[in-house]
């Protein structure tokens, strides 16, 4: 099956992903694959969450950080910046504190435990895999297209979202069971119940954003999830080694795309021996592509002569990866 | 109707001063007791939350940041609790 029999043969596939080592060409397929649906006269979102983003890159604009960008009809392209994001929570967090204790200024502890809390590490992660799952929320599109952070990182987003699960689940635990003593305390000197406990809904609202973060990578209905591969060793073992960390972390994997083939009839042209070598070393490592993953292979998408920026480019890019396989 | 209220009231008072009367009898340390284990269990949910203000980073801190203005009062007692040193009115707290 090709992408386009596989989207048509699956309706509620909305979650289109692309994954793989870092400059094979996730970025060029997330904004082809926006492209052709977009071209359906579906409304579709590409968006990055990599801090490194290359969609303004591909779609000649500057669109970091500036929310989701019209980039044609149909097509809207959206890159998170995580350090705007941080500082909006920042001050947001500043400003309920203020209000709800009507307050002039944030008590310094408190204050430096803010500013503090920005510069930790997993800060960022948290940020964008929050403003994900915003978006997602807001379901304003028909197809969301996810270029995504290179292997290692996807692997730790999804790590980080079961680690997190469990540990609010702990804690909502720990706050459930404090809300049944205020009870007793509550009901042992006949007061009345006391309004819900604020902390314990907050905690099942981040659960249930977390929760539908991670559930998305694993919804073998909603989502496909595909490896992009060049024919080379070296990306091929990476591609089955992700393959089966994927598997492992129950993320269903849609299929295979195959990038910067040289197209074999260049062969027969008066090419430079250079390229004509080029084209031959492609040779096995294709054979064991065809070998490893067969009719899992969605697309074959070949070299082109320029790179890909602008819509005229994408627009071809998106020719072959809907039409080949 | 009015003389009505004021017999109800009345015996209310009565009767909730009874209440009053064994509850100091009977539940009075039980309530304590909850309510020192609901305040431990408050400062350890501070500390699994907040924890990285003392070093101890535990829930990520994005998620600590969106619990804070709920515990703003608290955590100055927290840390008093946390970072005093050990002495004999321990045991009779």
């Amino acid at each position: 099956m090709n992408l386009r029999e596989i989207l048509a043969a699956n309706p509620k596939m909305k979650y289109i992903m692309f994954g793989g080592k870092g400059g094979l060409g996730k970025t060029t397929f997330s904004a082809a694959a926006g492209y052709y649906l977009a071209k359906q006269g579906h409304r579709v979102l590409v968006f990055s969450v990599d801090p490194q983003a290359s969609l303004s890159d591909i779609f000649q604009r500057d669109i970091f950080g500036k929310g989701a960008v019209e980039v044609m009809e149909n097509l809207w392209a959206q890159e998170i910046d995580a350090d705007k994001r941080i500082h909006e929570f920042q001050d947001e967090v500043r400003r309920r504190i203020l209000e709800r204790y009507g307050l002039e200024r944030v008590p310094e502890e408190i204050e430096s435990y803010i500013s503090a809390a920005a510069s930790e590490p997993a800060m960022e992660e948290s940020a964008i895999f929050d403003a994900v799952v915003d978006i997602v929320f807001q379901g304003n599109y028909d197809y969301y297209v996810y270029d995504l952070v290179p292997l290692g990182h996807a692997l730790y987003y999804l790590s980080m979202s079961s680690i997190y699960d469990q540990w609010i689940n702990k804690v909502t635990e720990l706050r459930a069971e404090m809300q049944r003593y205020t009870r007793v305390i509550q009901r042992m000197r006949s007061r009345e119940e006391s309004e819900e406990d604020e902390i314990l809904g907050e905690l099942q609202e981040i659960r249930q954003r977390i929760n539908l973060a991670s559930s998305i990578f694993t919804d073998r209905e909603k989502t496909g999830f595909f490896f992009v591969m060049t024919p080379e060793e070296m990306t091929i073992l990476d591609t089955l080694k992700a393959q089966e960390l994927f598997t492992k972390f129950g993320v269903p994997v849609g299929g295979f795309v195959v990038n910067r083939v040289i197209p074999d009839s260049l062969l027969a042209e008066s090419v430079p021996d250079y390229l004509k070598n080029r084209i031959r070393s492609q040779k096995e490592p294709l054979a064991k592509i065809e070998e490893l993953f067969g009719k899992r292979i969605v697309a074959r998408v070949q070299e082109f002569e320029r790179d890909i920026t602008g819509l005229e480019m994408i627009a071809r890019v998106s020719e072959q990866l809907f039409q080949g396989g | 109707m009015d003389k009505e209220k004021e017999q109800k009231k009345k015996r209310g008072g009565i009767f909730g001063g009874f209440r009053e009367f064994i509850y100091g009898m009977a539940a009075h340390d039980t309530a304590r007791f909850a309510l020192k284990t609901r305040g431990s269990m408050e400062h350890l949910f501070i500390l699994v939350t907040m924890g990285d203000m003392l070093g101890i980073p535990i829930l990520p801190p994005y998620y600590s940041l969106r619990l804070l203005p709920y515990v703003v009062p608290q955590i100055a007692t927290w840390k008093r609790r946390m970072l005093r040193e050990k002495d004999f009115t321990d045991t009779l707290a």
